[in-house]
Parts: C-alpha cells; sequence; structure tokens
C-alpha cells in the first residue's frame, strides 16, 4: 500500500531531511556543513513555511511560523521548488522570474546555495527521495517542472529536436527515454545525469566514473542482512535434530537484526575491487561468529531479551542455549574455511587470521568487563571504558568486519588494513555508547532488548562511570549497592533510581556528547585514514555507515 | 629492372598503417601484429547471444627461434548467453576448437551471397556452435585508425550475416535461427597504446528469413592514449543489405549514463578467474549515440542487460586488457532520405580497455 504523500510543500521538506537522516547520513552531514550556523526560513507557494537549520552536528527541518527568526529566507514557487529535485532540468536555466527568490548576507546566501546544491545533486539519486517528491508532485497536481517550459513539449516528440539540439546524444539521454517517473515504477533509480563520450571534437573515456556515489542505507543494509541469513541458512543444516538445535540457530539468525556487520564486509569488498559474492560467505562466518557471542553473552548478563524476542536461554533453557551458541560457533568455522573454493587458499588463510584476532580481542573485552561487574568495580575514567569497549565489541562489530571484507577483496597487506582501524574503532565506540544510550532512554520495541536491561545487569556503560565519578559519596554507596545486588531478585526500582541518578548527574547529556565527539573524530579519520581508496559505490556505502552514528536520533 | 621502392614520404610503415593495402596477405612479423575475425550473432527471437573471436598473432619476439616453430599462433574464445538465465554467460577458454579448415568469413574471396558456409567452434566441447551463415548484405568500406608509434588498427564490417544451426551451452544442442555481425581486423597495436574503444552493433531481428535486416547500425568509438591521442568515430547505417550512410567522426556524438551492478558482469575466460584480475570500471548503463548528416540523422539507445568482461592478456603491460561484451535491448531510431523509422531490437556493444591502468 503506497504511502501517504506529504500534504504541503513544507511537509515535503521535513519529509525530505528526515528520510535523508534515516536512509542516507552523509548527504545530510556534508549538507549540515555546508550550511554551518545559518538559519534559514523557507516560504513555499503554497502558503506554508519551512525552518532548516544544523543542530548538534544534525540537519534538521522544521515546519515554522510566518515571524520565525531567519539568516537567510527563500520563496519558492511550486515550480522552482521542484526543480530543486528534478533532475531532468537545469534550474538556472529554467527558472521563471519571480518564482524564486532568496534574501540575506551574501555569505549566508551562498552557504544556503551550496547546501541545497549538494542535496539537489547527491539526495534527487535516491530511490525513497524520488517517490515521496513523486507522491507529492501527484497529490498537488503538479506536472513535471522542466515539462511545464512553453514549446519543450515539440522540442521532444518531433525531429524539430534534432535540429533545435547541438548534440543530442546528451540530451537523449538526459531527457527523453525512458523517463524518471517510468525508472521509478520499474522499482530502479533514477540515474545520474549523462555524460559525453564524444562530441565529434572532445572525447573522454568511459571509464571515467563520476565521483560522487550515495545510497540509501536503510535498503543496502537491509539486502546485504539478506544476503547473509540466505547464505547461513543454505550452509546451516535443515535435518535432525531439528527441535532443539537446527531451528533453533535457523530461527535466531532470522531475528530482526540491522545487518550493520554484513555490510561493513560486503562494502569493503566492494569498495575495494571484490564482487559481492566474495564477501558474503566471510560474512556469514562473522554472523554466526557474532549470534553465537551474543546467545552465550545474554546467558552470562542474565538478559531477557534479544533482537525483540525473548533470549534463547530464555525460551529454551541454558543447556539448548549453550550448545546451541556452541553449534554456532563451530558452524562459524565450517564457513571460514568454505571460502577455499571461491576465494582460494591465500585469502582464507588471511580471514582465519583475522577471525582468530577478532575473537581474541573479544574475549580480552568481555573478560574485563565481566572481572569489573564481579569485584563491584566501576573504572573512573572513561579512556578504561574506550579500552574495554574497543576490544569487547569494536573489533567484531566494526573494525574486523572492515578488515575481513578487504581480505575477501584480495587484500591482504598489513598496512592497507589497518587504515580501518582508528576510524572504525572510533566510529565503534560512538556506536556502542549510542546503544547504551538507547537502553536507557530509548524505545524498547525499537531496541529490541528490555528496557534498563543494562543497568539490572551492571554493565558498565560510559554514563555509570561518569555517574560514578561525579556524585557526592553517599551517591556512589548507594549506586555500588545497587551494582552488587544479584541481576535475580534485583528490583526494576533499583534501575529506575540509578538511572534517574543518571539524569541528575548529567551523566547521559555526557554520554550523548561523547558519541557524538567520537562520531565526528571517525568520521574525519575515514575520510583522511581511507583516502587510498577511489570513490566507488562500496565506499559510499562504510560513509554512510560513517556518518550514520553521527546523524542518529538518540 | 630495379625493384620500386616507395619513397619515404610515401611508405605506409612511416606513418604506422602497416603494409600496403587494407587487408593484405601479408604474413604477421611481430608479437604486435594481429588478424582477426569477430563474429557476433542473436538468435531470431533474441533469447540467445554469442560472441566468438579468433585472433592470429605474430610469432613471439625470441633471438633464436626454434627451428618448425610455427611463425603465428592462432586463439578462439567462444561467449554464448541465454536470456532465459539472465549474468550466466558460457564461456570457453581462449583455445576453442574451430574448423575444420578456415572458418567461415564473409571477406573470403570469391564469396558469393547464396552460398553458404559453415561456422564450427568449440567441437564436442561446451560452450559449441554449429552454423551454417550466408550473407545477405554487403560490407563497409574499411577504415583505420592509428596512434602510437607505427600502431594501426582497421577493420570492415558487414551486418545482416544470418544462419541455421545449433548453439550448445551445456544442456544439448539447440536449434535455432541467428541473425548478426562479421567484422576482419588487422593491424599491429600495443593494448596500453590502444587505449579504449566503444563498439557495437544492432540488427533488426524481424526480417524475412534469407533477406537482409530491414535496419541496422554499427558504431565504433576509439580512443588511443598517449601524447598526442587521436580518438575517432563512426556511425554506419544500413537498409537493406547495403550500407546508405556513414556518419563520419564529427557527425556523431556518443553519451553514457548510470551504471551496469557489477553483479551483471561475468570475467572470462573461466581461468582469468584464478588469477587476481584487478576490477574495472563500471560498465556504463546506457549508451545513446547519435549522429546526423544534412537532414539525415540517427540515434543509437543502448540499454545495458548483462556483461561478460574478457581478459586479454597485454604483452607490453602488466595490466590486462577487457573487452565487455554488453548485451541489453536497444532502440534504433532515426530519418533516411526523409524516411522515418524506429526499430526495438537486441544489440551487443563492446566497451574496451584497461591495458594503460596505472
Amino acid at each position: 500500500m503506497p504511502a501517504e504523500p506529504p500534504l504541503s510543500a513544507a511537509a515535503l521538506m521535513v519529509a525530505t531531511i528526515e528520510t535523508l537522516t534515516r536512509r542516507a547520513p552523509a548527504i545530510v552531514a556534508a549538507a549540515g556543513t555546508e550550511l554551518g550556523t545559518v538559519r534559514l526560513v523557507i516560504h513555499f507557494g503554497d502558503g506554508t513555511r519551512a525552518a532548516l537549520f544544523c543542530h548538534g552536528g544534525l540537519l534538521v527541518c522544521e515546519p515554522t511560523a510566518e515571524s520565525s527568526a531567519a539568516d537567510v529566507e527563500a520563496h519558492f514557487d511550486d515550480r522552482s521548488l521542484l526543480l530543486l529535485f528534478d533532475r531532468s532540468g537545469l534550474p538556472a536555466a529554467e527558472s521563471l522570474e519571480g518564482s524564486l527568490d532568496v534574501r540575506g548576507t551574501r555569505l549566508d546566501v551562498l552557504a544556503v546555495w551550496r547546501t541545497f546544491r549538494l542535496l539537489a545533486q547527491r539526495a534527487s539519486g535516491l530511490r525513497a527521495v524520488q517517490s515521496l517528491w513523486l507522491r507529492y508532485r501527484m497529490h498537488a497536481g503538479i506536472a513535471s517542472a522542466t515539462q511545464t517550459q512553453p514549446g519543450s513539449t515539440d522540442r521532444r516528440t518531433t525531429s524539430t529536436h534534432w535540429d533545435l539540439a547541438h548534440w543530442p546524444a546528451l540530451d537523449w539521454l538526459d531527457q527523453r527515454h525512458p523517463a524518471a517517473q517510468e525508472l521509478i515504477e520499474r522499482g530502479e533509480p533514477v540515474l545520474a545525469p549523462a555524460r559525453s563520450l564524444w562530441t565529434g571534437r572532445k572525447d573522454a573515456s568511459w571509464q571515467a566514473a563520476p565521483s560522487i556515489f550515495d545510497n540509501d542505507l536503510d535498503e543496502s543494509m537491509a539486502a546485504c542482512k539478506q544476503l547473509v541469513v540466505d547464505e547461513i541458512l543454505r550452509l546451516v543444516p535443515n535435518k535432525r535434530p531439528r527441535r532443539d538445535l537446527y531451528d533453533l540457530m535457523r530461527d535466531y539468525v532470522q531475528r530482526p537484526g540491522k545487518g550493520l556487520r554484513p555490510t561493513l564486509v560486503i562494502a569493503t569488498c566492494l569498495a575495494l575491487g571484490g564482487r559481492i559474492d566474495d564477501g558474503v560467505r566471510a560474512a556469514a562466518a562473522l554472523e554466526m561468529f557474532h549470534n553465537g557471542f551474543l546467545v552465550h553473552d545474554d546467558i552470562a548478563d542474565e538478559s531477557t531479551h534479544r533482537r525483540g524476542l525473548p533470549t534463547l536461554h530464555e525460551a529454551h533453557g541454558i543447556g539448548l542455549a549453550v550448545n546451541a551458541g556452541d553449534a554456532m560457533h563451530l558452524f562459524a568455522v565450517d564457513m571460514t574455511l568454505s571460502n577455499l573454493a571461491t576465494l582460494g587458499l591465500a585469502r582464507t588463510l588471511g580471514l582465519i587470521h583475522e577471525i582468530l584476532h577478532m575473537c581474541r580481542e573479544t574475549v580480552e573485552g568481555q573478560a574485563i568487563e565481566l572481572g569489573w561487574i564481579r569485584r563491584n568495580v566501576v573504572p573512573r575514567r572513561d579512556a578504561d571504558y574506550s579500552l574495554m569497549s574497543t576490544k569487547k565489541t569494536g573489533w567484531y562489530t566494526c573494525i574486523s568486519p572492515c578488515r575481513i571484507g578487504a581480505v575477501a577483496a584480495g587484500v591482504t597487506e598489513p598496512a592497507l588494513l589497518d587504515r580501518f582501524n582508528e576510524a572504525f574503532r572510533l566510529i565503534g565506540i560512538a556506536f556502542q555508547i549510542q546503544d547504551d544510550i538507547l537502553n536507557l532512554i530509548g524505545d524498547t520495541e525499537l531496541y529490541g532488548k528490555e528496557a534498563l536491561g543494562d543497568l539490572l545487569e551492571g554493565k558498565r556503560t560510559v554514563m555509570m562511570m561518569h555517574l560514578f565519578r561525579s556524585s557526592p559519596p553517599e551517591v556512589v554507596r548507594r549506586m555500588t549497592e545497587i551494582n552488587g545486588t544479584p541481576r535475580i531478585g534485583k528490583p526494576f526500582a533499583m534501575a529506575e533510581e540509578m538511572l534517574a541518578a543518571m539524569h541528575q548527574a548529567g551523566s547521559i547529556a555526557h554520554g550523548s556528547a561523547l558519541a557524538l565527539e567520537l562520531a565526528r573524530k571517525g568520521v574525519r579519520r575515514f575520510e583522511r585514514d581511507l583516502a587510498f581508496i577511489p570513490d566507488n559505490a562500496g565506499k559510499g556505502v562504510l560513509r554512510q555507515v560513517a556518518n550514520y552514528v553521527v546523524t542518529r536520533a538518540l | 629492372m630495379p625493384e620500386f621502392t616507395p619513397p619515404p614520404t610515401l611508405c605506409a610503415e612511416r606513418q604506422g598503417l602497416g603494409p600496403a593495402g587494407p587487408f593484405p596477405a601479408a604474413p604477421l612479423r611481430s608479437a604486435l601484429d594481429r588478424r582477426w575475425l569477430h563474429y557476433a550473432f542473436l538468435s531470431d527471437d533474441g533469447r540467445y547471444a554469442m560472441v566468438a573471436k579468433s585472433a592470429w598473432l605474430g610469432p613471439p619476439e625470441v633471438e633464436d627461434p626454434p627451428a618448425g616453430e610455427p611463425g603465428e599462433r592462432l586463439t578462439t574464445i567462444l561467449l554464448l548467453h541465454d536470456s532465459a538465465e539472465p549474468g550466466r554467460w558460457s564461456s570457453s577458454q581462449f583455445n576453442a576448437d574451430i574448423g575444420p579448415g578456415l572458418p567461415w568469413s564473409a571477406f573470403a574471396r570469391p564469396h558469393p551471397h547464396h552460398l553458404p558456409g559453415q561456422l564450427s567452434i568449440g567441437g564436442r566441447h561446451q560452450p559449441a556452435v554449429s552454423l551454417k551463415l550466408h550473407r545477405t548484405s554487403h560490407p563497409c568500406s574499411s577504415q583505420c585508425a592509428f596512434f602510437g608509434r607505427h600502431q594501426h588498427l582497421r577493420w570492415q564490417s558487414e551486418t545482416g550475416v544470418r544462419g541455421e544451426g545449433t548453439f550448445n551451452l551445456g544442456s544439448g544442442p539447440q536449434a535455432l535461427s541467428v541473425t548478426g555481425y562479421h567484422e576482419r581486423v588487422r593491424g599491429r597495436w600495443a593494448w596500453p597504446n590502444l587505449g579504449e574503444w566503444v563498439f557495437g552493433f544492432a540488427n533488426d531481428l524481424g526480417a524475412e528469413p534469407g533477406k537482409p535486416p530491414r535496419w541496422a547500425g554499427v558504431f565504433t568509438f576509439i580512443r588511443p592514449t598517449g601524447d598526442a591521442p587521436h580518438a575517432t568515430a563512426s556511425f554506419m547505417l544500413w537498409k537493406d543489405g547495403r550500407m546508405r550512410r556513414h556518419f563520419a567522426r564529427r557527425a556523431t556524438s556518443f553519451a553514457v549514463r548510470g551504471e551496469l551492478p557489477r553483479e551483471r558482469v561475468t570475467i572470462a575466460p573461466p581461468l582469468a578467474r584464478l588469477l587476481g584480475v584487478p576490477p574495472m570500471s563500471p560498465i556504463p548503463r546506457r549508451l545513446a549515440i547519435s549522429a546526423r548528416q544534412g537532414d539525415d540523422w540517427c540515434v543509437l539507445d543502448f540499454d545495458a542487460e548483462t556483461a561478460v568482461r574478457i581478459v586479454i592478456p597485454s604483452e607490453t603491460s602488466l595490466h590486462a586488457f577487457s573487452v565487455h561484451e554488453v548485451l541489453g535491448d536497444c532502440l534504433l531510431t532515426g530519418q533516411l532520405n526523409g524516411e522515418r523509422f524506429e526499430v526495438k531490437t537486441r544489440g551487443i556493444v563492446e566497451f574496451s580497455g584497461g591495458a594503460d591502468a596505472g
């Protein structure tokens, strides 16, 4: 069933920015950088208004009142509004007098212009954005912006076109066939503008691919996850003992999840010139290791929910859950070795090396945190958290998937593989802190784990460390007492009490700020350290993942 | 009477054009001398596609060639595709059997139109084809591009080659009728100097059996590398078996848009997959070529569907030269002598290059 169209131009603008924030964080981050501190208020032809500004690294668009303060004010009628995202026309060439007006200081106006140029160039290639604007266009009864130009009908449908056009091959691809709407209806994204190979005088290489690659992160992650789940289901036997082993494994891997690790493996493999198939089996092995860790981790942490459903030991008992976790690790080794047939010996050995390293880091990190919990210790420094988090989740959530994807593509030089480490270490820690915050304040259904589960199990998070180092001794004593209470039998009120203390101490705000700072550092390191990878579709996905942490709504 | 020696200013060798005559019977003398026969056919229902190249290469340059060593080497590769299984190309290695005897060619003389000839590639292996081919059309005049130092490439094309026979993609011989394209190539070039080309053709597949396609088009865009590259392009239009227009380089334009997903590109021959061949740029998803001359104009609009990348080792660089054979729907439209035409058909396009990378 098609989604409801935006009912006004302002609603269209708000929905566009929301869609981009969710699906293409790299575009929103880049646009936010261009806009800087400028607050833009847009007056639309239908009488609605929207404000666009950058807040805390996020590009925000919201409906606004007429009297809202602004550095730059812009007026768009419907036609010039559509030109923003209509790739079949050139806005500068087709904007009509009186349809567009911009007021503000020169520098601010230029910042707004750069922001919109970036959004128009990069966001209009996304199918989700195209669908949104198409629905609005159909709802508002507005034809394509360029089709309203006088004389354009003649120019496109008769041979007169060829007399008017100087070099029509470009025109043909850009304007005639197939129409953007036809591509959207076929479920294909509208292609980037055409480029010329030969004009009769000037030549260009067909290999000179355009330099900007953006993708829909939601779609990419869903597609990568599905590929990996399919591969796992193909490799896990569908035979007895089904009920007590294989069904548990098959059901567990199909639980909803973001698909971050498969996406990183496959995108890195693509970015370095590999094919998707080269990375899928390695990603499947990694996902099986991950699932095995989760099953055992949930038992150790006494967690009750995982990915929106009861944990495996809650549903089937500890014995079967431990066994299923062991089997997942066994099959992960098997899947790693099965790369021999497709990737050859050298790359498979490289994968084994990477996976062994990842497992060692993970168990070391887990040991550090479980040791803190067992001794009821809360370290005071964020650096302690950083070390533990890097080892416990940083490697197997972010760093190793990238390195594994690179090895699957044939890159085994340690110096090149190490280029992924710092950027994705920072991004991984930021991601983990955000996950921890979501457990405290997020929507349980969206997050998938029980609310305040981390406080019930005494998980040592950045927020808890901040609480302990910034609270008076009597609060610290009380919080230590809560942490020391065994999870079984710990009243939920204790978790709520600790959450209230965290709010009181500003620990959650500290966590948010630290995550954002780390994420921004990570994005900078991504651009610097991975400059050796030419821009391509795979790197575009990695860039979106890197920026996802910056724009993630908490 | 003393033997005639052309003055240096007239000598074709000095211009890099090779021995005199467009396609001389002169032997191949160096490792860079090449002679090719190129076949590309589509079944009349558009479902099956075939591409084959037979290349005679000059002798390798060794100081003391062993006695009895053949001076020329023949390599043949055959690729078949079934649109019912999109993306699954069936490919031989470079040593596909061809024969017996010389393969059929429209350029063998004498060659009356009504006499069919046999083209068999693959023998008892898969993939394999066995076709009885005959001409319905006439070739274009030969064309030439020169580049680098003393390097050149000549080619001559003929559309509207028709035939009956069998394709074998591994599941047994499949009887079919085909319509296609044949080309001969002669030249001397190193792949890095040749740079890249975009080449292709489209035949109207709806002609009656034995008759030439009502419309057909062939295009070429060659872009050599080097200090003074001389890109050249052409578009040739056939009607009822005769080439009616040759739109020259200044009268044509080429443009591309989008990218074919890498998943739709297969590497051939099968052994190339084991050699760690570095990736190439994505294949353009759409290609448009326009040409105009006076009141006549023509557009070929190609929508790529699947591609196979033939990896050819380069004699003079570490990077292989890659020829992407791309298959897809094609629209050929235009106006000739006041007659408007529009043909929806299937086409085969080559995007080649890569030996000069790095």
